[in-house]
Order: C-alpha cells, then structure tokens, then sequence
C-alpha cells in the first residue's frame, strides 16, 4: 500500500507547495507511489487522523505550529520539511533580529491580534527532529522527486555540505566576484545546479550555510576583490538570521 | 612526422569541411572569458583565447553522464551503452592535449573505462600554438609541447600555419577540406623563430627539483596549515582542471521507483565527504589534510604509476580559485617553507 | 565517420568494467546483531566461471536505486561457483542488502584489488591477526589455508571483538578450539556469562605466542585504530617488514582505480591494495 502523505504549511507564502503543482509532467506517476492524504494549499478537506510522512513548508511563528510540528511527528514515520522557511526560517526568521513585539505593531498596527501565541520564528527542525529536508527558495521539484523517492525507499539522505562554486564551475559560469558581485555561493550549501549564477546573479544564500564552508576565508576573499567583508555576514542573514540554527 | 603550410585565410574551410562529417567543439567568448563549445559557424571561433572555463576533457567525460540504465526488480542493466558522435576538439594548446593523455593512462588502461574511449575513439584533435600568460606555467613540466596526442597541430607563423600532421586520418582531412603546401626551409626557420620567442614568453619559472622528495619529507609542514586556513574546500580547482578526474556514482530513480540511472558526476577530493566510509571514519576530515592530498597525488601519486606529473600547468586552478592558492604559490612555498 | 557504440568498443574482452552482474543469494545466516553472512551465485555461467579470486580480494555489490559498496570476500578461492560475503549493516547499501530474502538477487562486480601473496606465503608459518569485522577478510585466507593446510607450517589465528555477541563465526571458531593444526586465540574487550575465554585487546594474546621471525607470515585485518599495536608486536616478535600484510579500508567505489576515492598515500587500496605488506604501508602517508 502506497504510503499516506500530508502537505502542510506554517509561515510562508506556499511558493514551494506551488512548486510541487509544477512538477505536472510527474505529478501522476507520483500519486501512483503515494496516497496523497492532506494538502494544504489544494485540499478542501481535513487532514486526516494517520498518515506515514509529513511535508512541512514555512517557519515556525506560533505556539499553534509547535503544538502542530509535534502532532506530526508522534504521527507521522518520517518528516520532510521543503523550502528555505521551513529549514533554516527563511525570511520569517529576520524577526529575530529586532523587537517582536515592536515588529508585529510596524506591520499589522498597533494593538493588532494577529498570529495569537506566537514566538521567535525559528526552523521546524528548533522544535521537532527532521528526517529529509528539501532546501531552497523555492525548492528545485527534481530535488524534491529526489529527496521524496529517498524517505520512500528509507534511504538517508544527507544535505551536501560543501559550497556551490563546483557545480558552478562545470556550468562554466565566469565567476560573479570577477564581474564586481558578491556571491554567496561561496558557503552556501550547493545542490541547486547554482541557478542563480547561470543567470547571471549572484546566489543569496537561501539554500543555508554549508557545514564545509570556509567563513573567514570567504570574508578574506571579499575583501581581496575591493568588497567589505562584512557584507558576507549582512548579505547572509537575509535567509539565515537564525545561524545556529542551520542544519 | 609529416608537415604542410595552410595560408591562414584558408582556415575556414577546414573548419567548414569539418563540420561537414562532424561536430566541431572550438573555443567561443563567452562573457569575456572563452569555452569551448559546438561551432556553427568558423567565425564564432576565437583561435587568439588564452584559456577556457573548463579544459577539453568535458567533452570526454561529461561533468555528469549516465553510466546505465536498470530495473530495479530483478536488478537488471537495461541499457548501457553511450552513443559517441564524430566530433573535432579544434584550436586545443599544447597543455590541453596533453591533459588528455593523462586522462588515456587512468581511462584506457588497466580496466578500460568505456565511455571515455568510445569518446576518445571518435575525437580528432587539431592542436593550435598558443601565447603564455601570466598564469601558465606548462613550462616547467615540459607540457608547453606537444608530440603525440593530436591529428593536426597549427603553429602560427602569422600569415600562416605550420601544420603538423600526425596521424593518417589527420593528413587526410587536411588534404580533404584545405588547399595546402609543401614546407619551405623558409618556414621552418620561421617555426623555429616562433617557437624561441614563445619560450622566451613564460613568467613561471618555479623550482620543481626533487617535489616528490619534498612532499613526503615536508608532509607535516605548517605550510598545508597555511595553505589549508584559506582554502574554502569548493572544489573549484578539481572542476576546471584538465587532468582532475575522481568521480562520484549514484542512483537516480524515476518517479515510478522501479527503474532508473546509475549516473556520475565529476568530483573532488577537497570535499569533505571524499575519503569518509561508512562506518564514520573519515579519513581527511580537515581541510589542509585534503588540500596537501591534491598536490600529494598529482606531484607524487600519479608520477609513481605513469612517470608523469599530473598537472599541465594551464593554469586554470589558478584563475579559478577564490583565495588564489595556485600550485605555483604551494610548490614554491614547500621549496622554502619549514621540514617536519 | 559514424557512431562509436560503448558496447562494440574493445574493453579487455570483458565488457564494461562498470557493470554489475546479477547474483542471486542462495544463503543468509545471521552472524551477530548487525552482520550476515550472505552466499551469492553469478547467474550467468560464463561470468561465474570468470570469477576466480584470491583472499584478501574484494568485490563491489550493487543493489540498482540504493548504490554499491565494496566488501571482502570471506569465502576460500578454493571453493569456486559461489562467493561469501560478511556484511555489517552499516549504510545504505548494506542495509538494504541485509533486508533482502534467500533467493533474491543482486549486483556483482569483481574481484577486485590485490589479495595477500598466497602463493608466496606457502612453505612458512602463519600469524593471522583480526579484530571485528576485520575477521571477514581473512576468513578466506583462513580457508584456504585450510584447504592447502600441508602447504603451511603452524598457523596461529588471534581474533578481538568487542565483546562475545560480536564475535563473528563463533560456531565455526568453537570447533576450531580443539583442533591441533590451527592455533587459534579469541579474546573479547568485554566479558559476559557467555564467555570463557581472554578478556582484552588482541596484542595481549601475543605474550603467549612464539614466533619464528625467518619463516612467519602475519596477516593484519581490523579497524584503522588497531595496525599501529598489532605491527608493533610482530616487530618485538622480529618479524620482517615485508613478510607482514595488511589490509586496508578505504572507500572502494569504482574498484578499478579510476574514481579516486580509496587514496592512500601514493597509491589506491583498490588496484595497489587493499592488501599492502608493511614495507608498503610505510610508504604511504596516512596509511598507519
């Protein structure tokens, strides 16, 4: 029996649950291999009370996604998270680097009752062990095939850890810091194909830190091109404030 | 070996005539640096390119190739077999070619790896005289020439070429496509006059003496710390090397879960994960530890099986490399730096 | 021109290098709690027939959508037509092996790399030296051995496992006990009621063994950690440097030194190795 799969999202703007509707050429053979359950962003329905894996999107932002992060998990044998959100918190996370409180009056008024019981916006795997993660803003939907068919099989599947310049090479892209651009793809995590490169801009980091990476080096290298070596850090925070937290 | 003159205006039609019966792979621009990539039209091609992105072994071992092709149910090979087109690698430097013949010693002997040598078998190779730049340093490992390795090889004498003909299938493409004619005297004082002046061109001149004596008496020295601490382990340097050829193997399942693709992809031993095995042990977890094994094998390892060193000295890692670390820079600095 | 075809190009008779060959497993015994020891047929008769090994050789098994792993084979080169292969479930690949029926099948490619000198050794006393799993490669020198036991003179086996749960071939090994042509030595780093023999590292053993330096072989199997001790003692027993081998893991991935990924040193445990005597080991840098 194909195993029961949920689709949910907690703070983010469901580009990535978008993705997985643009896999259309695959979509069919994949809901041969799964019985798809819930889906957030396309089901009208209720999400039902036993499933085998859960696909987690977005940042965790309330006491209400921690309550629903650790129902997944004591339900679910496997839990996926994709996107940048869900991984390393994403832009949700930026919060972190200023006053809660004082963020939520900025945006939604002063007084405003929105997202009842929230907290430190932080990656689903701050609250709940995470088995297989699909990084990236948006997720890649063959790294998604890729990564579905590994928690399908129980294979591990651990992120790469090395930088992006490899892959960007073999894409015989000349290098951006040449062309008077700050790339992140020196530390961050590679397995894109380096999209952004290719076309010609600079990656910005949404895939997360790559645990090889070299920072200091990274910096030095910045500085060696006429860049301020601290804009690596700055420039890195945009889909990384959490940085302890990225796995 | 055998010599023709071809005025330089009639080279297009050997490029055309090429073409005719092949895919011709020359160097084009491509945002200010070169590649080498199919040639359409014998103008696109920039025979004055100082060095491409990535070296011509792409074009005989792809950066990711499928290997087979299965069924998972019985564990059956359903297809394994590459279709390797006529093709002309044109306009390849002297260091380029002999890349590739680094590449021939690992991948047609012992056991013959198939995919290469159907490439390989099917390539033709006209070699072309070159112009050092400040990263070259073929130089110093005798790689600045070329003897064997190629069909065709064209010196520029300015007017025109000095073709040397190697093999038979490139004298008789080159008596195909493009008027030609007999070598003067004159010209081969002119090839001599070229070639003193190109050796006159390096700015590399880096002390190779004794190096495999240097990196297994120097294997503990500060300087792989050194070199290490500034090393971002991208890779990058394995990528746009021409004689770097470790691969990775995996299985990619279709979406159906029941077959797939045994795939590789190009690899690098500056990647963590390189040496790792299963049961955790990894034997190069740091970062100088994998960079000192890059150098170790290509100055000591390989030269032990093929008498060779393993490096060209095109000088692409060089450009390449984020922090600038080049083999010139480590090579000088093991020369002077402390012993164990 | 035309086409060049990767399967009309003439590869060493053999075809391609890279391909695995369907063999059914026609055995499963559980060893411990985390290995098996499987027996597995080629199916094809001619490829079977081609598959003629030396101990200390390994082979590549590949399980299609999981990958390949390389493992020793523990079987003697004596007994031809099947294979043994003692696998710990430690990865991918070998758990998804462990998972598999008697009767299924699976990938093979081999053998590969260099075994110990057999027919060098012939003629000389034997010091066999395993700990852990490292018992699975010797195990074939063993049986060989055993098959050409008037080849040898005596032949002492030392083996160390953690503890007595973790002893492999225990079955086999209990029988051995009371056998005069093989001196074999089990000792366990930790004890149980189970167990009534030495407890402690294997080196210790070597207190109890005489050995003569000018004809003795040793034979080194075990996990990384463990060849600095073991090679210390057989050089306080004066053992030549070159009449001591040893095997060494690595990551074996394309088998037939193309990938890169089992340097060591200067050489590749899969084409040079990943048997190696100590003279040789020496020689390699990060190898001990």
């Amino acid at each position: 029996m194909a195993p029961r799969v949920v689709v949910v999202g907690l703070a983010s703007d469901f580009g990535c649950q978008v993705q997985i509707t643009n896999i259309e050429d695959h979509l069919l053979e994949m809901l041969d291999v799964i019985d798809l359950g819930y889906w957030q962003l396309a089901s009208s329905g209720h999400m039902p009370a036993e499933y085998d894996i859960a696909v987690v999107e977005g940042a965790v932002t309330t006491l209400e996604h921690v309550e629903l992060l650790k129902r997944l998990r004591k339900t679910a044998s496997v839990v996926m998270t994709i996107g940048t959100c869900a991984h390393t918190g994403g832009i949700p996370a930026l919060a972190n680097r200023c006053d809660l409180d004082a963020a939520y009056s900025a945006v939604y008024g002063e007084g405003s009752d929105v997202a009842r019981g929230r907290c430190a916006p932080g990656p689903v795997h701050s609250v709940i062990d995470v088995d297989y993660q699909v990084p990236g803003c948006p997720i890649d939907t063959d790294e998604f095939l890729a990564v579905l068919s590994k928690a399908l099989q129980g294979l591990a599947d651990p992120l790469p850890g090395d930088p992006m310049c490899a892959v960007c090479k073999t894409k015989e892209n000349v290098c951006l810091l040449d062309r008077g651009e700050i790339c992140l793809g020196l530390v961050t995590r590679t397995g894109c194909g380096a999209k952004c490169p290719s076309l010609g801009r600079p990656c910005t980091g949404c895939r997360g830190l790559a645990p090889d990476a070299n920072f200091d080096a990274a910096r030095k290298v910045l500085a060696s091109k006429g860049f301020d070596p601290n804009e690596l850090d700055r420039r890195f925070d945009l889909y990384n404030a959490v940085r302890e937290g990225v796995r | 070996m055998f010599f023709r003159v071809v005025d330089k205006e009639r080279l297009p039609d050997l490029i055309a005539g090429l073409s005719s019966d092949h895919e011709v792979i020359g160097p084009i621009e491509k945002d200010g640096r070169f590649v080498f990539a199919p040639i359409s039209d014998p103008s696109q091609i920039r025979l004055d390119y100082d060095t491409t992105l990535l070296p011509p072994k792409k074009w005989l071992m792809p950066p990711e190739e499928t290997m087979m092709h299965f069924n998972c149910a019985d564990e059956e090979v359903t297809d394994d077999t590459v279709v390797a087109s006529p093709r002309v690698l044109f306009g390849l430097h002297p260091c380029d070619i002999n890349s590739l013949l680094l590449l021939d010693n690992v991948f047609l002997q012992g056991h013959v790896d198939p995919y290469y040598k159907a490439r390989r078998d099917n390539t033709l190779i006209v070699g072309m005289s070159c112009t050092p730049s400040p990263t070259c340093f073929c130089n110093v490992w005798d790689t600045d020439e070329v003897h064997w390795g190629f069909d065709i090889f064209l010196t520029d004498l300015g007017d025109r070429y000095y073709a040397s003909l190697r093999t038979v299938k490139g004298a008789e493409v080159l008596d195909r496509h493009v008027d030609s004619r007999a070598v003067t005297e004159k010209d081969t004082a002119d090839f001599q006059q070229v070639v003193h002046e190109f050796k006159q061109g390096f700015s590399n001149n880096v002390d190779t003496a004794q190096l495999p004596v240097l990196l297994d008496a120097k294997f503990d020295s500060p300087v792989w710390d050194d070199f290490g601490s500034e090393c971002l382990s991208c890779g990058a340097c394995s990528m746009v090397c021409p004689t770097c050829y470790c691969f990775d193997v995996k299985d990619r399942l279709e979406v159906d879960q029941k077959s797939g693709a045994r795939v590789r992809t190009w690899d690098s031993c500056q990647f963590k994960e390189f040496a790792a095995v299963a049961h955790g042990q990894n034997f190069r977890e740091d970062r100088s530890s994998r960079l000192k094994y890059r150098y170790y094998h290509k100055y000591w390892g390989y030269l032990s099986k093929f008498e060779r060193v393993l490096c060209v000295g095109c000088g692409r890692c060089t450009l390449a490399c984020p922090s600038g670390i080049s083999p010139v820079k480590v090579i000088e600095a093991l020369q002077a730096g402390g012993s164990r | 021109m035309n086409d060049i075809r990767v399967d009309e190009c003439a590869c060493d008779g053999v075809g391609n290098a890279y391909r695995p060959w369907p063999a059914r497993i026609t055995s499963i015994q559980d060893l411990t709690e985390k290995e098996k020891l499987f027996e597995l047929r080629l199916i094809d008769p001619e490829v079977r027939e081609a598959f003629k090994f030396h101990a200390g050789q390994f082979a590549e098994i590949s399980i299609f959508g999981v990958g390949e792993a390389p493992i020793s084979i523990s079987s003697a080169p004596s007994k031809q037509g099947f294979i043994e292969l003692c696998v710990r479930n430690t990865g991918d690949v070998t758990g998804a092996l462990h998972k598999k029926q008697c009767g299924d099948i699976v990938g093979l490619r081999g053998p590969l790399g260099r075994g110990f000198p057999f027919e060098q050794m012939k003629g000389n006393d034997i010091l066999l030296v395993a700990g852990g799993l490292g018992i699975a490669p010797l195990k074939s020198l063993i049986n060989h051995i055993h098959d050409e036991r008037h080849e040898f003179g005596k032949v002492t086996i030392m083996y160390g496992a953690k503890n007595p749960g973790e002893v492999l071939f225990r079955h086999q090994f209990d029988m051995w006990k009371h056998r005069e042509d093989f001196d074999l030595m089990l000792t366990v780093d930790e004890s149980d009621d189970t167990w009534d023999g030495p407890v402690g590292v294997v080196t210790k053993l070597f207190d109890q063994v005489d050995v003569d330096p000018d004809c003795t072989y040793g034979a080194i199997c075990g996990p990384p950690v463990m060849y600095k001790y073991v090679i210390e003692e057989m050089r306080k027993k004066n053992m030549d440097v070159d009449k001591i081998y040893m095997s060494f893991e690595r990551r074996m991935k394309c088998g037939i030194g193309k990938c890169g990924h089992c340097g060591v040193g200067h050489q590749y445990a899969c084409i040079d190795g990943p048997v190696f005597s100590y003279w040789e080991a020496m020689n390699l840098q990060e190898a001990i």
